[in-house]
Formats: structure tokens, sequence, C-alpha cells
């Protein structure tokens, strides 16, 4: 039995209105990696920030011990002090900073007049980077990274804090897959040099992959006992996640295809930085009703990028045509593109898809907000009845429909976003990865609802850079790599070689 | 208990003020010289109205000053130059005030510059404008029915009666607005509901006092009063009020989920510049005319009262309510160091202090609660 470096007895954190945490017992061995896996909103992250003195001390009860000895942190540098670090949900860090002074932040090497020795910051942050074996220049923007690395700032941030336990928060959630290997690679070597991890994660095949055991939270309490994973099979983990079984994680819809809907010609968005370089080059496609059309390919293919240009987010900037049930469309701003029936669930949900410090009505009615007015007054029971219908239909945990939607967990903010955009009731829905961080259970309730949409008529373009679930959703699958279309396959032709194959930038033949 | 101070903090600060200044002065209380205050708030407050909206977004306007005085020269010279009274107040509201409002708002929004800047220009074209009007020396008016507007009173039978309408219309909007629904089920929330009441009878007896204890309700007070209602109405019920908190929250989420931020962006200053006009005008008809310094230094009390209100810089947050009895705060204390005798170049230095403390309020609470 390895020893163990970290107790936490019977937490309990309330916030108003819900008990996010009610009576956890959880314990870590050193150079273990340990899955924390839940449903949205079940206290993993809570559990977490507790853990790394986010909440202080008497914001919980229950009691914490590391190395058998009880600690009670006033805040997270305590924590880290400690040797505990935390790779958040959301990162945190400093996109106009360098990535040396992201990693020291406050720490800097100062000379005797107090000035920094940039010199030996820089070396300083080289080192801790060729740890990970990164090769990423200390000096540049952080925001000029891919989120892959800047996770990887984040990671050597922490080591450089002589961390021992590393909690990483839904990790991999905007990862390329070569980075998540990258990420898995480092998380391993770390094990190896002794530092316990934490890892909270909605996808399941990881965690089989990554962890040595779990633990399954639910509403706020754990489920059994730690398992070692070897011991256990993924239904039984989502069983005790959801607690019911999920037997059909990608429901079926008989797709039968209708009329064409939406026809986009010739889209290009040039690069804002390089005018030689197109992110989207000259894409066509074309979307029927009844039909869901997935678009495959690697982050950074320019997927996000071709359908904002169709929901007009560049404006005239973008070039090309788009044309509904046979007509041509201007479409200047997005305001034209939701008139005309078309809605975009957005990838990024706290830049893009949410007011944070607003309540779940006014985000849940922004895009549809005339519906719910006339010239002179907002009808507010109207829209509340209707945020209350999709609060239920999504199953969206909240104490209320007056909270702000920064208070809700990652994944049920994530359903705020996709309800925002159904009750447009648009005949196109576009969803940009639409089921990043909501648990198992959310996504068959997404799925469903995207076959009852289809059902109804509706068009759905799904961007997901997870293949099984664009292999399992839809119809027809449009493979984008380099900002060009480098496929469109059925249902039958796809699997996941083939899709990988035009994902890499295989062209084939048209 | 905790929370309804925090809730209410200026409110109870304002409170305060009061009692302290009516220690201190015996003739603060005096229904003359509140009534005299209250018609003074009026003047920054209409102007206050507008800057409300205008920091909602996260943005600012400081060339009202400007055009208040631009407004209160255009009106005398085009009364000075013939025009009939309405005509001339009309052509300053719209062309002055909303054509102003308009350049401010469109140019900031549609190349996407900072408010600031394109108002600190306006603010020196604008006096610049007043001055060269003006030659650069008051003008006169004399028009006892112009005159009536920014000094007259309501008589005060009539008065009476209008206080009363509006307390009965004020105790039916808080049984409108007590109820709550919860769980699908409507409610009422007892604790709103006795304090409205409470707030209701507060303002009935003191209006009494204050108006009817001395001429009446000065018509720049009822026209105040009006510009209030309709802006808590715009920004609490209807969809542009959404829209705007909408933005301030974040432009991007907004725009996205397609709002037209050009136009709301436009319509606030186009609003800000009329209320500003509307506020220079009242100026000249107290003063019976113009000087082209006229409002000199008005938007910061506006900004001030915004601020104190518990309005957000950083915006999305923040209401009329609020900005009104920062308006009165900043009133009674202008009104209450002059009444000391206290010189006003020490008012000055005060009032910086005071809208420093108010921010720095705004903040610790917003890390509270972050
Ligand atoms: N700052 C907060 N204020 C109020 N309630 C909160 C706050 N943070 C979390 N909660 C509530 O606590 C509960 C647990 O949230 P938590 O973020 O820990 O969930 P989670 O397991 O991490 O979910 P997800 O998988 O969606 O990230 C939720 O009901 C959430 O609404
Ligand atoms: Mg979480």
């Amino acid at each position: 039995m390895a020893e163990e470096i970290l107790e936490m007895k019977s937490i309990i954190k309330d916030f108003p209105g819900v008990r996010a945490l009610d009576h956890v017992n959880f314990t870590l061995e050193k150079g273990e990696i340990l899955a924390l896996v839940g449903e949205n909103g079940a206290g993993k992250s809570t559990l977490m920030k507790v853990l790394s003195g986010v909440w202080p001390y008497p914001t919980y009860e229950g009691d914490i011990y590391l190395d058998d000895q009880l600690v009670r942190f006033d805040n997270t540098r305590e924590a880290e002090e400690a040797g505990i670090g935390i790779i958040h949900q959301e990162l945190n860090l400093l996109p106009d900073l360098s990535v040396a002074e992201n990693i020291f932040l406050d720490r800097h090497p100062l000379n005797k007049f107090g000035g920094i020795k940039w010199e030996q910051l820089y070396d300083n942050a080289a080192k801790m980077l060729s740890r990970l074996n990164m090769n990423i220049d200390p000096r540049i923007e952080l925001g000029d990274l891919t989120v892959g690395k800047q996770q990887m700032v984040e990671i050597a941030k922490a080591l450089s804090l002589d961390t021992r336990i590393l909690v990483f928060d839904e990790p991999t959630s905007a990862l390329t897959e070569s980075e998540i290997n990258e990420l898995f690679t480092v998380i391993n070597e770390l094990r190896a040099s002794g530092v316990s991890i934490i890892y909270i994660s909605h996808k399941m095949e990881e965690i089989k992959e990554i962890a040595d055991s779990v633990v399954v939270l639910r509403d706020g309490s754990t489920i059994g006992d730690k398992i070692k994973i070897d011991q256990v099979t993924l239904d039984e983990i989502i069983t005790r996640m959801v607690g019911r079984d999920i037997n059909d994680l990608f429901p079926n819809h008989d797709f039968d295809r209708g009329e064409k809907t939406l026809e986009v010609k010739n889209i290009s968005v040039p690069d804002p930085f390089n005018p030689e370089k197109k992110l989207v080059d000259d894409v066509s496609f074309s979307a029927y009703k009844g039909e869901i059309l997935g678009i495959s390919g690697l982050m950074g293919a320019g997927r996000t990028e071709l359908v904002n240009a169709i929901f007009g987010v560049y404006g005239k900037k973008s070039e090309g045509e788009v044309y509904l049930n046979g007509e041509k469309l201007k479409i200047k701003a997005p305001a034209d593109a939701i008139n005309n029936g078309i809605a975009l669930v957005t990838e990024d949900r706290k830049e893009l898809g949410l007011l944070l410090d607003k309540n779940l009505v006014m985000n849940m009615t922004l895009p549809s907000i005339k519906k719910f007015s006339s010239k002179l007054a907002m009808d507010n029971h109207a829209e509340r009845a209707v945020t209350e219908k999709y609060v239920n239909e999504l199953n969206i945990k909240t104490p209320g429909l007056d909270v702000f939607v920064e208070k809700l967990s990652g994944g049920n903010q994530q359903k705020v976003v996709i309800g925002k955009w159904l009750i447009t009731d648009s005949d196109v829905l576009i969803l940009d990865e639409p089921t990043r961080g909501i648990d198992v259970g959310a996504k068959t309730e997404v799925y469903r609802l995207m076959n009852q949409l289809v059902k109804q008529g509706v068009t759905v373009i799904m961007i997901s850079s997870e293949l099984p679930e664009i292999m399992g959703m839809s119809d027809r699958i449009v493979v984008m790599s380099e900002g060009k279309k480098t496929a469109e396959l059925d249902r039958s032709e796809a699997d996941q070689e083939t899709i990988m194959k035009y994902a890499t930038g295989n062209k084939g033949v048209e | 208990m905790k929370k309804f101070i925090k809730n209410n903090g200026t409110f109870i600060a304002l409170i305060f003020l009061i009692i302290i200044l009516s220690f201190l002065s015996p003739s603060f209380l005096s229904s003359r010289n509140l009534t005299n205050l209250v018609r003074q708030v009026t003047i920054n407050g209409i102007i206050a109205v507008g800057m409300t909206m205008v920091i909602l977004l996260a943005g600012i306007d400081l060339s009202v000053g400007s055009v208040v005085g631009l407004s209160a020269v255009t009106v005398t010279l085009l009364m000075q130059a013939g025009f009939g009274m309405w005509l001339a107040i009309l052509i300053t509201l719209v062309g002055i005030g909303g054509i102003i409002g308009f350049f401010n708002g469109f140019m900031s929004a549609k190349f996407d510059i900072h408010p600031f800047i394109i108002t600190l220009g306006v603010m020196t074209i604008a006096r610049g404008l007043s001055l060269v009007l003006t030659q650069g020396v008051s003008v006169p008016v004399t028009n006892s029915t112009f005159a009536s507007i920014g000094s007259g009173y309501i008589a005060k039978l009539p008065s009476l009666i209008i206080l009363v309408v509006a307390l009965a219309l004020g105790i039916w909007a808080v049984f409108k607005t007590s109820i709550e629904i919860k769980n699908g089920e409507k409610v009422r929330n007892k604790a709103k509901l006795t304090g409205g009441i409470i707030l209701s009878l507060v303002g009935f007896v003191s209006g009494f006092l204050i108006f009817i204890g001395y001429q009446g309700i000065p018509i720049p007070v009822a026209i105040f009063v009006v510009i209030v209602m309709i802006g808590i109405y715009t920004l609490q019920k209807t969809r542009f009020g959404r829209k705007l908190y909408a933005i301030g929250g974040n432009e991007k989420v907004a725009w996205l989920s397609g709002i037209n931020i050009l136009k709301s962006k436009t319509m606030v200053f186009v609003i800000t510049g009329v209320l500003s006009a509307a506020s220079g005008i009242l100026l000249a008809s107290r003063l019976n005319g113009a000087s082209p310094n006229l409002g000199d230094g008005f938007e910061l009390d506006a900004i001030a009262s915004v601020i104190i209100g518990g309005t957000s810089f950083m915006g999305g947050v923040g209401t009329i309510t609020g900005t009104v009895i920062g308006a009165i705060i900043i009133g009674v204390i202008n009104n209450g160091m002059s009444l000391l005798g206290i010189n006003t170049f020490y008012q000055m230095i005060v009032k910086g202090f005071i809208i420093i403390l108010a921010v720095m309020i705004d903040v610790l609470n917003r890390r509270e609660t972050a």
C-alpha cells in the first residue's frame, strides 16, 4: 500500500440554495492518478476549489489532512506553498504577458534595485518548459499560443512551485488529439517523479487510459468507494454517475433527407495576421432538411471560422454566398442570420456565449428578445415561462432562474447556451462543439434533442472534435483540413481512419 | 440586515447626511431651502439620467456640460432672433442635443473609438461654438412664459392633487411589482411590499412638507420626475433597456445574439444629448439668458451622481433610481456646504474625495461577491 498524502474528511460546502458538497470523504496516494468523475454540477470543481484554497476555511466545513497534518488554507497562495496546484476548468492566465512572466507571476528574480532580472527569468522559464519537453519560447506573449500550449504553461507554473498534488479540471476539452497525447506523456512522467494527480474529465475513454483509480461524485456525495480502474468497466462508472444505465450513447434517428435548405458557396475567410493565408479557403457545401451534417477536422482546420462566416461574424471581410431554401441571403452581421432563421451555438461559452453576471432568463431569451416583448414592454411572465421550460427540458441544475449563470457549473452553463439558441426556433441550427464539458448523461440528452429537432424539420449542423460523436450522430460528414474542404462522406463510408486521413490533409479524390 | 445595508448603502448615507446637516444648520430643513435644493438637483439629475445609460454601456460622455452651455446659448439667441418659444426649444433639443448626441454615438460605435476621445473633442468644439455664437459675452432674453419654465411653480392645489395621484400610483406599482414567481406560483414578497409602501408614504409626506409648505412644486422638478419615471421604465421594462444591460454585460455576446450595437449606442448618446439640451434650456430659462461658459464642469457632477448611485464603470450594472439618489447626495453636499459657509473651492475637494470613495466601495463590493 502506497503512502497516503491527502485525506479530505467530511467536507461540506453550501452555496445559496444548494449544498454543493455533502460530507465528502476523499483520499489520495503518492504517485496516484485519480480520476474524479460525475455529472455536471455534481461538485467536482467545488471539491477541488476547497482543496486548493479558492474557498478558504470557514466557508466550508470538514478537515483536510496533508501528510496527516491538518491544514486550513486562507487563500490559494497558501495551498500552493503547501504543494497543491490546480489547472482550472477555465484557464487562469494573463494573455498579454510573456510566457515566462505567467510562469513566475509575482516571483520574478530581482536585482538589488528591485528590477527584474529578465535573462534569468527567461532562463528559469525555459528550464521549466524543457522539463515538460516543451519547445516554447518563454519570451512570446501567452495569448499567441494555442490553448494546448497555454495549458502546458499552466502546468509549468504549477511545477515551478514544487507541486506535489496537481489537479486537472477538464484539461482536454479544448485540446487537439496530439496535444492530448503530449499532455498524457507529461502526466505519466509527473507520476513517475512522485507527483499525485487528480484528474477531472467527462471523457470516459481518457479516464480508462490515464487513471489508476476513480472516485464518483453525484449530487455532492461520493457514490461508493474509490475503485481501481482495472476492476471496473466504463458502463459501471457511468451507472454510478448518472444513477441509471445508459445503453445507447448515440440514439439513432431515422434520417429522411428532405429538400435542400442551406447552401453555402465559395466561403473564404482571410487570415487577419497574414494576408497570403486563408483560414477558410473556398468551401462549399449543402445541408438538407431532416439530416444532421457533421463537420470534422483537427483543431485549427477552420471549422469555427467557416460557420462564423456563415453567421455573419466577419461582415464584409469574408467572401462567399449563403442560400436558404433557394434564396440568397444578405448577411452582414449575426442579427441578419438570426432573422433569417439561422442559429449558432458558439464554441467559447465564457467569452461568446454567456452574459456571466446576468441571470438565466436574460441569457436564454437574449437572441429571441423580440418574441418576448412588444414595442413598449418586455413580457416577463412569458420569458420566465419559456426559460423554465428549457431548464427542465435540458435538465439544467440551478437553484433558480434568477441566479447569475457564472454560479452554474461549467456543463450547466453550456446547456444554457444551447437553450438560448433552441428558444429562437431557427430553421438551421449550427452547433460548434456543443457537448464540450457536459457529462455523458447530458450528452445523450443533447443528442436526443438534436434528433428531435431533425424530426421537426430543422437542419442541424454540428462541429465536433470527437470522432465517436461525429460518427455516431451525423448523416453526412464534411471534413476540413487547413481551411479547405477535403472530403464529404456518407455515414456508411465514414470510419475513423478515413476521417483522420482527410483531416490530416490527404485531399484524395473529390 | 448586512445585505440590506449593502444594497441600500447610498440611500442610508443620504439619510445620515440629511440628519447631520439638519443639526449643523437649522435652515437646512426649511421648505424654502429644500425646494431650492431639489430644483438645483434637477439640472444635474436630468443629465445624469442619460449618463446612467451611457455608463451602463461602459461608455462616458464628457460633452454634456458643453451641450448645456451651447443649448442655453442657442435657445436664447433663437428667441432673440424672433423665433417662437416652443420652436426655439424644439430646434435646440433636436438640432443641438440630438445632433451632437448622434455624432458622439455614431462615431464611437461605428469606428470603435472610445467615447472618451470623441466626447472630449466634442466638448471642446461645443464650448468653442458657444463662445463664437455669443462673441464671449452673456446674452439675455426677456420672455415671461419662458422664464416660468425654469423658475415657476405649479399652484398648491394642483400640486397637492399631483402628489396624491403619485402616492396612489406608487402604491399600485408596489403592489404589482412585489409579486414574485416561485416554483411557478405567485408569491407576494412581504418585505418588498411594506418597504415600498413606507417609501411611498415618506415620499408623499416629504413632498407635502417641502412643496406645499413653500410655493408648490417647481416646474423643473415636475419635468425631472417625469424624465426619471420614463427612464426607469425604459431600463427596467423595455426591450431597449434589456439590450443596454446586455451590451454593457458583454458587447460581443450581445452582438452575436443579434443585437444591433451601433443602433443602441447611438440611441443612448442621442438621449443623453437631448437631455443635456433640456437641462441647458431650463438653466437659460431660470437665468433669463445664457453665458457661453454655462454648464462648465457639469459632466463631473453627472458622472459622480451615476457612480455614487452604484452604476459600475465596467458597464452592465446600474439603475436610474441609484443615480437619482446619487444626484440628491451631490445636491445635499453642495447645498449643505454653502449653508455652512464653506468656500466653493473646498467644496470641490470634498466632492472629489466622495467620488473616489464611491468607486472604492463599488470595487470592494465586486471583489467580495466575485
Ligand atoms: N460560486 C458559486 N456560487 C453558487 N453556487 C455555485 C458556485 N459554484 C458552484 N456552485 C454550485 O455548486 C454545484 C456544484 O458545482 P461544480 O462547479 O462543483 O460542479 P462540477 O461537478 O464541476 O460540474 P461540471 O462538470 O459541469 O463542471 C452546482 O450546483 C453549482 O451551481
Ligand atoms: Mg466543473
